[in-house]
C-alpha cells in the first residue's frame, strides 16, 4: 500500500522519517522568529511578536479562535503577506526577503471548500491546471494523480465540474490539487471546517500517507480541538499572540492541578457554585457534565458537598486539549451564564411538544435537500442536528421556521401548521440566522430595541424585556457599544437576545457557533443550557462540529437531505462502539515508523497526533499482531482501548445506512 | 519567462470563458446588440433631418423653394444661412444632414422657365441615411417643380437636383456610425471582460494559486491576456461583418493594415482592463473604473461624436491619453479612404508606445501578495 511518492526537492533519494531516525535529530524547516503583522495603523496586530519552530515531517496545528493571527502567519510563509517585523526561514529561504524563492517547495491551501478550485472546470481539467502551473513533469504527475484520486476516490468523478462536487469532495479535489507537485511544505488553513465525517477521514488519511512516505511536513489552522489532537505538535493562539505550544501530550501534562468529571442531572445550574468556590481553579460545562480544574491541595469531595448532592459521580480525567484551552484563558472568569439565563422569562402557554415533524421533504428540482424527515422535539430539550455543509440542515430549519414550503409531508411548530400558519408561527418562535443578520453599525441596545419594534413591542414593555435580556445574557456592560466593534461571540450572544425579545418558548438556530472562538462558544452553549433546563425554552440548533454535538440532549446526524438516526449522545456512540468495535490505539515513540509497519497490516489504521488508531471488533488478535510487529520492527508500543469519538459514530451510522 | 506555464494559463482561462454564459455573452451578444441599436437608432431618423442652406440667389423663387423643405416634417433648419467654408464643416461635424446650394440666378431662371440646377450636399457616412435623405429632397423638389408646371405645363422639370456625398474628406475627419462604433465597442468590452479576470480570481480566492506558486508575473498578465485578445478579435471580426453586409458599410481601405491595427489595439484594451484588475479589489470596483476611465473618454474625446480638431485645448489633450483615437483614425482612414500602411505611421507607433506602457505598468503594480 505504502509506495514511494516522488517528491520535487528529495526525488524519492530518501525516506527521510524513517531513515533519520528519530525526532531528535530531524531538521526544523520553519523558523519563525518575532514576526508581527498590522492591517491597519488603527487595528490591533494580527500577529504580535511570534515565535515558532516546527520540524520537517511533523503536523503541527495552530489553534486559536477566529481573528487570533493563524490566516495572518499561514499567508507570510506562504510568501503574501510582508510582515512588518521578524524573521521568517522556510527551509533555509528567507521569505521576507525572496518570497518567490519558496514558492516551487510549497503548497497553500487557503480557507473555504474548494476555494482554490475553478467552479466551471472539471475535477480533471482542474487537476490538469495545477500539473501545468506547477510544471509538474510527467511521470511524477501520472504517479501522483492516479494514486491521490483513488485514495479520495474522486477517479469515478473526473470529467463532473468542481461547481457540481459536495463541500467534502470539493476539499479532496483542492488538496490534490495542492499536493500534486508534491511541495515539502503544504499550509493549510482551516481545511475541514465544514466537511463531512467521511470525507474528512480521506483528508487525514492522505496527509498522514503523506507525510510518512514523502517526509512532508503540513502545518494547519484549526479553531476545533478534536482537530487540533490529530497534530503532533499545536501552538494556541490567541488575539496574535502564542499562549502555548508543544505537543498535545506535553501541553495537557503542563496544567497543574487535577481535572474532575462531575455529572448528575440537572447539573449546568450549578456551574457558578463551582466555579466560585475557591478551591477550584476553574470549571466548565462539557455537554451535561462540569470539567473542574481543582487546585493542589483542594478535594473533590468537598466540591461535591458544596453542590448539595447535585453530583451523582465525581471521576478523575485525563485532560484534553479543550481543557487546557478553557483553562487557560477562562480561569478567571467568574460568571455564570447558565443560572442567569435559567432565570428569563417566556410564555409558557402549551405543554404539546413545541416541534412535531411527520414525513417532511424538500426538493430543488431534481436534488432532494431534505427527505422523508420525521421527529418530536420535546418541552425544554436541546434538539441538535450534526451534518456537513449541504446536508440539508438549513433547509430544514428554513421549513419549520415557514420560510420554505415544503415538497411533502407536514409538520406542526409550536401548535401551527408551517403550511398554512406561517405568519402565527413567525410571532412565536426565535430564529437566529447562520450569520447572525445585525446592524453593526447600531448599537447593542439599539440593535435589540430594533427587533423588539419588529415583533411590536413598543414602550415601557420593551424597555423593561430589553433590560431583562441584557442583564440575563450577560450584556450589560456592553449595551452602549457599537454592535460592529464587539467579538464575534458578544454578536452571537446580543444576536441570541435580539431573537428573544418576544419572549418565544422555541428558538432555531442555525449554525449559531460558526466562526465563534471556543470560550466564546462554551459561553454560548451555557447560556443555552440555561435557557433550556431553567427557562424551559426549546432550543432546535445545527450545527456541523463533532464536538459540539455533546452540549445536545439528543442529536440527529444528517447526511444527504436524510436524518439517519436520532438519540442521546453518549447513546449514538455506546450503540457505534457495540455495533463496530472500539478504537485501538498505540503510543510509540518513534510513530512515523510504527504507523508505516501497523499500516501496512492494519489499512484502516490512522495517524492521530502522535498515536495510530483503528477500529476494530477483534480488539484482543489485532492487539497481539500488533504487537509483534512492532517488536520485530524494533519500535516500542502502549497500547490502549479507547471510546469512539462522535465523528467515528457518525461515519460508522453513515456507513451502515446505506448511503 | 516560460511559456508552458503562460499556455497552462491560457488553455484554463479558454475553458472558463467557452463555459461561463455571461461572459460570453459580454463579449460577443452585448457590443453586437449595442451596435445594431446605435448603427439603426443613427440610421432610422428620418424626419427632422438637420438642414442648412447656401442661398447665393436671395430672390423670392429661392426663398420659397427653401421653404418648401423647411415647413415639411422632414427637415428641420438648424443653422442660418452659411458661408460655402462652413458647409463641409457643418456636415463633417455631424451638425447638419443636408446642406442646399442655390446657385445665384435662381430666380432668374425659374421665372424665365429655363431649367436650374440645386446643388445638394448629403452626409454619405450612414448609407440608408443618406438614400432616405436623397429621397425626401427629391420628392419635395418634384412636388415644387409640379406646382411650378401647373401654371406652365409646358416646363419639363425646370429645378433638377445634384447630389453629392461627402465621405470624410480628410483623415482626421469623422462621422461614419459604423466604423466608429467598433472603435468604441472595441475599448469597452476587451477592458470590462480584462478588468474581471484578475479581480474575478480575487474575489474567489483562486488568486493564490498564482500568488504562491512560481509563476512570473508576466507570465500571469500574459496567459489571462492572450485568450481574450483573440475573444476581442472574435468581437470585431462579427461587427466587421454586421457592418459590412447588414449597414452596407464602403470599405475601400486595406484589410491587412485594418486587421493589424485592430490586433494591436485589442491587445492595447485587454491591457488597460488588466491595469485595471491589477490595482482593484472588487468585479464591481473593476467594472465603475472601466466604465470612466474607458467608455466615458473614449465616447467624448476620440473624435467619434465631434471631431478632435473642433475641440479645445483640454479635449485635444485628453484625445492623446486614449488609444480610441489613434485607432479612430486608422479605422476610420480604412474604411473611408484607403490609404496605405504609411499614412498610419504615427498611429500605429503611438498605439504600439501605449500597449507596451499599459502592460509594464500592470506588470510594475501587480502584487503576488496581499498585504
Amino acid at each position: 500500500m505504502v509506495q514511494t511518492l516522488v517528491g520535487p526537492q528529495e526525488s524519492g533519494a530518501s525516506k527521510p522519517s524513517s531513515s533519520s531516525g528519530g525526532a531528535a535529530r530531524r531538521k526544523e524547516i520553519i523558523a519563525i522568529q518575532g514576526l508581527s503583522k498590522r492591517y491597519r495603523r488603527t487595528d490591533p496586530p494580527a500577529v504580535d511578536d511570534v515565535s515558532l519552530s516546527i520540524t520537517r515531517g511533523s503536523v503541527f496545528g495552530l489553534i486559536g479562535p477566529d481573528g487570533a493571527g493563524k490566516t495572518t502567519i499561514i499567508q507570510v510563509l506562504a510568501g503574501v503577506v510582508r510582515p512588518d517585523a521578524g524573521s521568517v526561514m522556510v527551509a533555509g529561504i528567507d521569505v521576507v526577503k525572496n518570497p518567490e524563492g519558496i514558492k516551487p517547495l510549497i503548497g497553500y491551501m487557503p480557507q473555504g471548500l474548494g476555494q482554490n478550485l475553478y467552479e466551471t472546470l472539471s475535477v480533471q481539467e482542474n487537476i490538469l491546471f495545477f500539473k501545468n502551473l506547477r510544471q509538474v513533469p510527467e511521470e511524477r504527475y501520472r504517479l501522483n494523480s492516479e494514486r491521490l484520486l483513488k485514495m479520495t476516490r474522486l477517479d469515478a468523478f473526473l470529467s463532473r465540474p468542481a461547481g457540481k462536487l459536495s463541500g467534502g469532495m470539493r476539499q479532496k479535489l483542492a488538496l490534490i490539487c495542492t499536493l500534486l507537485h508534491l511541495p515539502g511544505i503544504i499550509l493549510l488553513d482551516e481545511p475541514t471546517t465544514g466537511v463531512d465525517p467521511i470525507s474528512r477521514r480521506d483528508f487525514w488519511t492522505i496527509i498522514q500517507e503523506m507525510v510518512s512516505t514523502t517526509g512532508m511536513t503540513v502545518l494547519l489552522t484549526t479553531s476545533y480541538m478534536d482537530e487540533a489532537e490529530r497534530c503532533q505538535e499545536v501552538a494556541l493562539m490567541n488575539a496574535g499572540r502564542i499562549i502555548a505550544s508543544g505537543s498535545p501530550e506535553q501541553l495537557t501534562a503542563g496544567l497543574q492541578g487535577e481535572l474532575f468529571e462531575l455529572s448528575g442531572p440537572g447539573l449546568s445550574q450549578k456551574l457558578g457554585m463551582a466555579k466560585r468556590w475557591p478551591g477550584c481553579e476553574s470549571a466548565a460545562m462539557f455537554g451535561e457534565s462540569i470539567h473542574a480544574m481543582l487546585r493542589p491541595g483542594s478535594q473533590v469531595d468537598e466540591l461535591v458537598r458544596q453542590l448539595d448532592g447535585a453530583v451523582v459521580k465525581a471521576q478523575r480525567i485525563e485532560p484534553g486539549l479543550e481543557d487546557v484551552f478553557v483553562h487557560m484563558l477562562a480561569a478567571d472568569d467568574k460568571t455564570d451564564l447558565t443560572s442567569l439565563a435559567a432565570r428569563l422569562v417566556v410564555h409558557q402557554d402549551h405543554d404539546d411538544a413545541p416541534v412535531f415533524i411527520d414525513h417532511l421533504t424538500c426538493r430543488f428540482g431534481d436534488f432532494t435537500a431534505v427527505s422523508d424527515v420525521s421527529l418530536q422535539v420535546n418541552n425544554g430539550e436541546i434538539l441538535g442536528l450534526l451534518g456537513p455543509n449541504g446536508a440539508g440542515k438549513t433547509t430544514l430549519i428554513k421549513m419549520l421556521c415557514g420560510l420554505q414550503e415544503p415538497t411533502s409531508g407536514k409538520a406542526v411548530v409550536v401548535g401551527f401548521d408551517i403550511r398554512t400558519q406561517r405568519w402565527a408561527l413567525r410571532s412565536s418562535i426565535g430564529y437566529m440566522s447562520q450569520r447572525f443578520s445585525l446592524y453593526g453599525d447600531l448599537t447593542v441596545w439599539q440593535n435589540m430595541s430594533f427587533y423588539a419594534g419588529l415583533y411590536g413591542l413598543t414602550g415601557e414593555t420593551a424597555r423593561r424585556r430589553l433590560q431583562s435580556l441584557v442583564e440575563l445574557l450577560g450584556l450589560g456592560p456592553y449595551r452602549l457599544a457599537q454592535s460592529a466593534s464587539l467579538p464575534m461571540g458578544l454578536r452571537q450572544r446580543m444576536a441570541l437576545a435580539c431573537t428573544l425579545v418576544h419572549e418565544p418558548r422555541l428558538l432555531f438556530l442555525d449554525e449559531p457557533t460558526s466562526g465563534v472562538d471556543p470560550i466564546a462558544r462554551r459561553e454560548f452553549w451555557n447560556l443555552v443550557h440555561g435557557l433550556a433546563t431553567g427557562a424551559q425554552v426549546t432550543v432546535f440548533v445545527t450545527t456541523h462540529y463533532m464536538d459540539e454535538a455533546s452540549h445536545c440532549h439528543r442529536l440527529g446526524l444528517m447526511q444527504q437531505g436524510h436524518l439517519i438516526v436520532l438519540d442521546e449522545p453518549a447513546r449514538l456512540i455506546s450503540r457505534a462502539q457495540e455495533e463496530a468495535g472500539p478504537l485501538l490505539t498505540v503510543n510509540a515513540d518513534d510513530f512515523a515508523r510504527a504507523f508505516q509497519v501497523l499500516h501496512a497490516a492494519f489499512p484502516t489504521a490512522t495517524l492521530y497526533g502522535r498515536r495510530i488508531q483503528w477500529q476494530t471488533r477483534t480488539l484482543q488478535q489485532d492487539q497481539q499482531k500488533a504487537a509483534a510487529l512492532l517488536e520485530q520492527a524494533g519500535v516500542h508500543g502502549r497500547f490502549a482501548e479507547i471510546r469512539l469519538g462522535m465523528e467515528e459514530a457518525f461515519v460508522h451510522f453513515i456507513s451502515t445506512s446505506g448511503l | 519567462m516560460n511559456i508552458q506555464r503562460i499556455w497552462s494559463i491560457v488553455g484554463k482561462e479558454t475553458m472558463e470563458l467557452r463555459r461561463d454564459r455571461m461572459y460570453l455573452g459580454l463579449a460577443f451578444a452585448v457590443p453586437l446588440i449595442q451596435l445594431f441599436l446605435f448603427g439603426y437608432g443613427m440610421s432610422l431618423d428620418v424626419k427632422h433631418l438637420k438642414l442648412a442652406y447656401l442661398d447665393h440667389d436671395r430672390s423670392s423663387y429661392s426663398r420659397d423653394y427653401l421653404y418648401s423643405f423647411i415647413n415639411s416634417e422632414y427637415f428641420d433648419l438648424t443653422t442660418l444661412p452659411i458661408g460655402q467654408r462652413r458647409a463641409d464643416e457643418l456636415i463633417r461635424s455631424g451638425e447638419v444632414r443636408v446642406v442646399l446650394e442655390i446657385p445665384p440666378d435662381f430666380g432668374r431662371r425659374v421665372a424665365g422657365g429655363l431649367p436650374v440646377a440645386v446643388r445638394v450636399y448629403v452626409d454619405g457616412s450612414f448609407p440608408s441615411r443618406a438614400e432616405i435623405s436623397r429621397g425626401y429632397v427629391l420628392a419635395i423638389n418634384n412636388l415644387y417643380n409640379d406646382t411650378l408646371r401647373e401654371n406652365h405645363p409646358e416646363w419639363d422639370l425646370p429645378i433638377q437636383t445634384f447630389f453629392s456625398y461627402w465621405y470624410n474628406p480628410s483623415l482626421d475627419s469623422e462621422n461614419g456610425i459604423v466604423p466608429g462604433m467598433i472603435v468604441l465597442n472595441l475599448m469597452m468590452f476587451p477592458a470590462l471582460l480584462g478588468a474581471l479576470l484578475l479581480v474575478r480570481e480575487k474575489e474567489s480566492g483562486t488568486i493564490f494559486n498564482y500568488y504562491s506558486a512560481p509563476v512570473g508575473r508576466m507570465e500571469l498578465i500574459l496567459g489571462k491576456a492572450i485568450p481574450y485578445v483573440g475573444v476581442a478579435f472574435a468581437e470585431f471580426l462579427l461587427m466587421y461583418a454586421m457592418g459590412l453586409y447588414l449597414f452596407q458599410v464602403r470599405f475601400i481601405g486595406s484589410v491587412v493594415v485594418l486587421f493589424t491595427g485592430v490586433l494591436l489595439y485589442c491587445m492595447c484594451t485587454i491591457g488597460i482592463g488588466l491595469l485595471i484588475s491589477v490595482v482593484t479589489a472588487s468585479q464591481l470596483a473593476a467594472m465603475l473604473v472601466t466604465f470612466l476611465a474607458t467608455v466615458t473618454p473614449a465616447f467624448n474625446f476620440s473624435g467619434f461624436t465631434s471631431p478632435i480638431s473642433s475641440q479645445d485645448a483640454v479635449g485635444q489633450f485628453i484625445s492623446k491619453l486614449i488609444p480610441a483615437s489613434y485607432f479612430m483614425e486608422i479605422v476610420r482612414g480604412c474604411f473611408l479612404k484607403g490609404l496605405g500602411f504609411g499614412f498610419y505611421r504615427p498611429q500605429f507607433l503611438s498605439l504600439i508606445v501605449y500597449t507596451i506602457m499599459v502592460y509594464f505598468m500592470a506588470w510594475l503594480l501587480l502584487k503576488k501578495r496581499i498585504a
